[in-house]
């Protein structure tokens, strides 16, 4: 039994776009946190 | 590895360390100048926001192991060899509750120390203190060994060289920052580390696709994609726990639960494991890509720098030195804070000088990184090979530890006698498996038996522990 081509992609895209949507987070929460005056 | 058959030449090399070098000093320079006590130096203030706090969080962990070793780990365990890795992140997610209950319970902690101590007295907190500076002092040996290696491989820039400019570089900072820069700069990497791997994974799809990785695995290594791998599910049980013992344990991540703003280290946590989780992915799947590529590897540590070169060229190279480079940083500098902080506290502040005022500490702190970066430079210069064995050895001593601080923090019954033959029990055990079976089982073999030992001893135990005693940390 082996792993599927499918389920590699839905780990190779999967992995890459949660990057992209955490790094996108991150820059947001770091926005939100100067503007609250709350970074550190 | 010879100047020619580096990636970057060394010029360009030079030039990116020291962009990198200056931009790091100058960035804890400037936020050390907030720091007046040893609590702004040790903890930021106690003040981390959630933006700095989950990145930190994910950053710490995101080692040159994770960028270099996931790659390793898909080339040697396949597809398993990536979900082994990712279950690393688990410790984030796990310590997320316990980072809460930490806040709560001890306000004005500084150290995972003062825990050991507070719950379960000196004996255990002498043991503990040992197991732990053993530990964080090889991991903090090896990443710096690493960089030297890494550096020297990556663009030609010679090994003693590449090793002294990282090290001293965290430690100016971190010295002159404290924690507080500690986790500035964190955020600034673990953002390159993240766009970084996004941008080299999408390069690669864009030379191979999924479906043509599989087929040439399928060909060529067809056991990197079975489902029933035995090596590869057995490093998930090791790898498992191991970076559960280490979350639970290592003053990395308690200093980091204190210093976050009230309300705030449970979440900070949480993120930090969502952040990190699909890294080990993102980052593997590259080595697995090597075959469809043609891209020959002499040495399956080197796959994801050698697919990186061969698609992206020079910038490619750039990009990885840059990714490695922060991965280290940010590494070293965290793990040069917490154990200097826990040096100050749990040796100089409560040995030695019991009334040292908040000043002196701070300056102790300070001199006591330099002293860590010297004897740091000092192991590392002779180029020893053999330090991800140590590492590994100390597995069972962090396994050994999981089972004292989860019951002490939530269970009245849990019990000194309980902490110390845990910890001493399953690292002896552990240690002999390491020795006769192997490093695969060493883990895993420590915390079942200091398991064992600490619910026993709680269950048999008469003492009900008042939780208010947690209290006197400051």
């Amino acid at each position: 039994m082996t792993f599927s081509s499918s389920f590699l992609a839905v780990l190779v895209y999967g992995s890459l776009g949660w990057c992209t949507f955490t790094a996108l987070g991150l820059g947001g929460l770091l926005i939100r946190d100067i503007r609250r005056g709350e970074i550190w | 590895m010879s100047v020619e058959q580096a990636l970057l030449p060394p010029w360009l090399g030079w030039t990116l360390l020291l962009g990198f070098s200056v931009l790091w000093i100058g960035l804890g320079a400037y936020w050390g100048r907030r720091n007046k006590s040893f609590e702004d130096h040790a903890l930021a203030g106690r003040n981390i926001g959630l933006a700095l706090g989950s990145a930190t969080a994910a950053a710490t962990w995101i080692t040159s192991n994770t960028t270099m070793l996931a790659p390793q780990m898909a080339l040697q365990l396949g597809v398993w060899g990536m979900l082994a890795y990712s279950t690393a992140s688990l410790g984030l997610f796990l310590f997320a509750p316990m980072a809460t209950r930490i806040r709560q319970l001890m306000p004005t902690g500084y150290t995972s120390g003062d825990f050991f101590r507070l719950r379960y007295g000196r004996v255990a907190w002498g043991i503990f203190l040992a197991f732990t500076l053993f530990y964080s002092l090889t991991w903090l040996v090896s990443m710096a060994m690493a960089g030297g290696i890494l550096l020297n491989t990556l663009s030609g820039i010679p090994y003693g060289w590449g090793m002294s400019v990282i090290l001293a570089v965290c430690v100016a900072y971190t010295m002159r920052g404290g924690l507080g820069a500690v986790i500035g700069t964190d955020f600034i990497q673990s953002l390159i580390i993240i766009i970084g791997i996004v941008v080299v994974g999408i390069a690669v799809l864009a030379h191979v696709g999924v479906d043509e990785i599989h087929a040439n695995l399928s060909r060529e290594r067809p056991e990197l994609l079975n489902v029933l791998f035995p090596a590869a599910l057995m490093a998930i049980f090791n790898n498992l726990l191991f970076g559960l013992g280490e979350v639970f344990h290592n003053n990395v991540w308690w200093s980091r639960a204190f210093a976050f703003r009230e309300g705030l280290a449970g979440k900070a946590f949480a993120l930090g494991g969502l952040i990190w989780f699909p890294i080990p992915f993102a980052a593997g799947f590259i080595a697995l890509a090597s075959g469809a590529l043609d891209v020959p590897v002499p040495s399956a540590d080197m796959v994801g720098p050698l697919v990186v070169a061969k698609v992206l060229g020079i910038g490619g190279a750039v990009g990885i030195f840059v990714i490695v480079f922060c991965s280290l940083a940010s590494s070293i500098d965290s793990l040069l804070a917490a154990t200097s902080d826990l040096l100050t506290e749990d040796v100089y502040r409560r040995l030695l000088r019991p009334s040292a005022s908040p000043e002196t500490l701070k300056a102790t702190a300070q001199w006591i990184t330099l002293g860590l970066g010297l004897f740091t430079w000092v192991v590392c210069l002779p180029r020893v090979g053999t330090l991800a064995s140590v590492l590994f050895f100390a597995g069972p001593l962090v396994g050994a530890m999981i089972w004292p601080i989860v019951t002490g923090l939530y269970w009245r019954r849990a019990s000194t006698t309980g902490a110390v033959g845990g910890m001493l029990l399953g690292a002896g055990v552990g240690l002999v498996s390491y020795f006769a079976i192997g490093f695969y089982v060493a883990s895993l073999v420590a915390t079942a038996v200091s398991m064992v030992w600490v619910l026993a001893c709680a269950l048999l135990s008469r003492s009900r522990f008042d939780w208010s005693q947690l209290r006197e940390a400051s």
